[in-house]
């Protein structure tokens, strides 16, 4: 992650930011932070539900009714997955 | 990697650096997102497309990689869309909660 920083200093003067536009940078990054973690979110679902769902060759560049079904079960069991694994993990740590 | 950004002539004017440092921002993120996606759509339609490599890429096989990427393509902005919708809903449930990954 350093890298973008360090081609920014090349071309960017910062010093002409004001105080206004640094918050706004600043809130500006923290959002397109987020949207990037969702999207790193949304690839590796992607990846993961692709496995699960597209089982056959390859006949339409659509997805159908069934693959289109599953991946949107398949994002919501994961989730699932996840809350559980997350529940039982504190569960264990207040045993403990 | 970060050059090709720089490469395809991104660069800051610098008579306005908020914009400019937007500008850039947005460039990574789509650089990035866009890398993810030939990745993984490579990855995944060379197991599905080719599975026994010949000395070229046939007629078949490059038609189903077409189909392949509009079809992941699919894949991808359907499992957005429902993730995104949970996410919401989460968020509704418990305000505050939200991102776990």
């Amino acid at each position: 992650m350093d890298s973008p920083s360090s081609s920014l200093q090349q071309n960017i003067d910062l010093s002409k930011l004001s105080e206004n536009d640094k918050h706004e940078l600043q809130q500006f990054i923290v959002n397109e932070s987020q949207k990037a973690r969702i999207q790193q979110s949304v690839h590796s679902l992607t990846d993961i539900c692709w496995k699960k769902c597209v089982t056959g060759t390859i006949r339409s560049g659509k997805l159908d009714k069934n693959e289109e079904t599953c991946a949107q079960n398949c994002v919501d069991r994961f989730l699932d997955a996840n809350m559980t694994v997350i529940r039982h993990l504190d569960n264990m740590r207040n045993q403990s | 990697m970060d050059n090709i950004s720089n490469g395809l002539g991104f660069g800051a004017s610098s008579s306005d650096p908020k914009a400019a440092v937007m500008n850039q921002v947005r460039q990574e993120a789509a650089m990035t997102n866009a890398r993810q996606l030939i990745e993984k759509v490579n990855e995944h339609c060379f197991e599905k497309c080719v599975p026994k490599p010949g000395s070229s890429l046939s007629s078949g096989e490059t038609t189903c990689f077409t189909q392949c990427m509009e079809k992941y393509m699919a894949a991808w902005n359907t499992v957005s869309r429902q993730y995104i919708n949970r996410i919401q809903q989460e968020q509704g449930r418990s305000a505050g909660g939200g991102g776990i990954f």
